[in-house]
């Protein structure tokens, strides 16, 4: 048998007895059809059979076997996790696509066909023809309201959201606000409810009406759900406490001089703390002095 | 949003010879384990006209709550048909309408008051927001709004203001009963059923909840049906009176008239054990 490492290390030898891509042809068609169905259906909840990976679940697998139906020799592949290229889960995926499929990586966002992220949009607007696929931990936005699964599938049919609504008034009752500040639930095409998975309030406003194909994959929970090019995505808000992103008032990246991202903060040595934009690749750009278009929406 | 008064209370209903609801040959039946057949309510037929309180009285086991439970769609009946004029013109049985329908009409055109709170009520949504659930289910959508309206309602129902972001989890039985209450009256719904609302109440408080009640179905002229094993309830509250026994309906007629001049045997009996 051999370890993920020594799959990694060497590609020749270690592939003989791998399919292209991991996955063997049955699963990579079932997860298209999944999501050919749920191109249809924007927002819905299409089950699937999840497979076991050779990563944990919960650590990217719903993404990863999303990636891996959909990846060609010819694609250019691209890791995000939260923002970032560079960390050890992000890397050893890319790795791992790149050297099951032939597939050539890169950083670059622009010139990525598929982008594999964890938590994240890319600041950098997405074009026509690009795939981003999101990693999923909880797929059911019903999930805090209800917790029979049979329950909330019943709900999103016949578009009973009262006690998605109810969770935020009383959440803006007790706190003044809707507090949740991660995976903002959206309602999409004016009919589905979604989880957008855990992406900041700061990505939300990208969904909407985007260029690019938005895939969401959740590993554990078996479920695989779309957000179509050009498909209408809304906050769930009330008339008179309208959603709004984070800010950051003044404020900019310490690394890039970034001010038009999403930041993230982190200690110092000396006690105190610094901001950094979340997306290491538009940092970089800034860095270098390049134009990044980061207007989502038009 | 339905057309209201200035006041949220609808206008009083002048042509009223067209019942509200119409209820034929309702009929429940439950499988025993031993597999024998146990009659909840059988053949039960009855009109109730807007404007008006009809009151079931019986006793346990006479099948009156489900009747209410069946109205309320809580549990599907073996046979019979409902019509509710407000609900899709009138034309649908209620026991054929679709899931959709069927939440409209709880939502909607219908309410209840349990005996017990905690089936009526979200204890671990605050007062505010057990009353707000009906109006988001209509598509209230402005926080201010529903704050104002879900403060009417409780202060109809003489639940403290300063009461209303608390959970009624920690609320008495008489002040959650009142909520639940309140609750029922969101949406304006064209139909009141009230179950055995007092029962489980201190005397005093059953007074207070049963003067609210009253107080309330003058002044908005609301349709209602009381279920109660309590005639002293029904003698309050209700216009006329159904008399339940074994799954039966075994008289009908005006309040006052089956309390003075009670024609079957077991009204009566009922009668002269509330009277002696």
């Amino acid at each position: 048998m051999s370890s993920v490492s020594t799959l990694l290390e060497d590609r020749g030898a270690a592939f003989a007895g791998y399919s292209f891509a991991f996955l063997d042809d049955m699963a990579k068609r079932e997860i298209r059809r999944a999501i050919l169905k749920g191109v249809a259906i924007p927002g819905h909840q299409v089950p699937f059979g999840s497979r076991e990976m050779p990563i944990a679940r919960g650590w990217g697998t719903g993404g990863l076997q999303l990636t891996l139906a959909l990846v060609g020799g010819s694609d250019v592949i691209k890791v995000i996790d939260q923002g970032d290229d560079a960390s050890v889960n992000a890397v050893n995926l890319r790795r791992l696509i790149a050297k099951t499929t032939g597939a050539t990586e890169t950083l670059d966002t622009a010139a990525a066909t598929l982008i594999q992220t964890r938590h994240r949009i890319p600041e950098e607007v997405m074009r026509e023809g690009q795939v981003l696929i999101l990693q999923v931990p909880i797929p059911e936005p019903l999930r805090l309201v209800e917790r029979s699964v049979a329950a909330a599938r019943s709900m999103h049919a016949e578009m009973d959201y009262s006690r998605m609504w109810l969770a935020l008034y009383e959440d803006i009752v007790r706190r003044g606000e809707v507090s949740a500040g991660a995976g903002y639930p959206v309602m999409v095409n004016g009919r589905f409810v979604m989880a957008p998975s855990p992406i900041p309030r700061w990505d939300i406003p990208k969904l909407d009406n985007a260029r690019c194909l938005f895939l969401f994959g959740a590993g554990r929970e078996k479920r695989i759900y779309v957000v179509p090019p050009f498909t209408k995505v809304e906050p769930l808000e009330f008339d008179d406490y309208p959603f709004d992103t984070e800010h950051f008032d003044g404020k900019e990246c310490a690394l890039s001089g970034a001010t038009n991202a999403y930041l993230v903060e982190s200690p110092t040595e000396d006690g105190g703390s610094r901001w950094t934009a979340s997306d290491t690749n538009y940092a970089d750009k800034v860095l270098a002095g390049q134009e990044v278009d980061t207007q989502w929406k038009r | 949003m339905e057309a209201l008064t200035e006041s949220g209370i609808r206008p009083p209903d002048t042509a009223a010879e067209q019942p509200l609801l119409r209820v034929k040959g309702l009929t429940k039946h439950y499988q025993s384990a031993s597999g024998g057949r146990i009659v909840a309510c059988e053949d039960v037929t009855f009109d109730v006209y807007p404007g008006e309180v009809l009151g079931i009285v019986g006793e346990s086991g006479s099948g009156k709550s489900t009747v209410l439970q069946c109205l309320f769609q809580d549990v599907m009946p073996t046979s019979g048909e409902a019509y509710l004029s407000s609900f899709l013109g009138g034309t649908r049985n209620l026991w054929e309408a679709d899931r959709r329908e069927r939440r409209h009409l709880r939502t909607h055109d219908m309410s209840m008051v349990y005996q017990n709170p905690r089936q009526g009520l979200n204890l671990m949504v605050t007062a505010g927001g057990n009353i707000a659930e009906r109006l988001l289910a209509a598509e209230w959508r402005k926080v201010a709004d529903i704050r104002a309206k879900a403060s009417d309602y409780l202060s109809r129902t003489e639940v403290p203001l300063d009461r209303m972001d608390d959970f009624p989890a920690f609320f008495s039985g008489g002040m959650q009963q009142r909520v639940q209450i309140a609750k029922a009256l969101a949406n304006n719904p064209a139909l009141v059923l009230l179950d055995e609302l007092t029962t489980g109440l201190d005397v005093s408080v059953q007074a207070g909840v049963l003067d609210l009640v009253r107080d309330i179905q003058h002044r908005l002229g609301m349709t209602a049906i009381v279920v109660s094993h309590d005639l002293g309830v029904i003698r309050l509250l209700a216009d006329r009176t159904l008399v339940m026994k074994d799954g039966h309906v075994v008289e009908a007629g005006l309040t006052d008239q089956i309390l003075e001049d009670p024609q079957h045997p077991y009204t009566q009996l009922l009668v002269n054990c509330v009277t002696h």
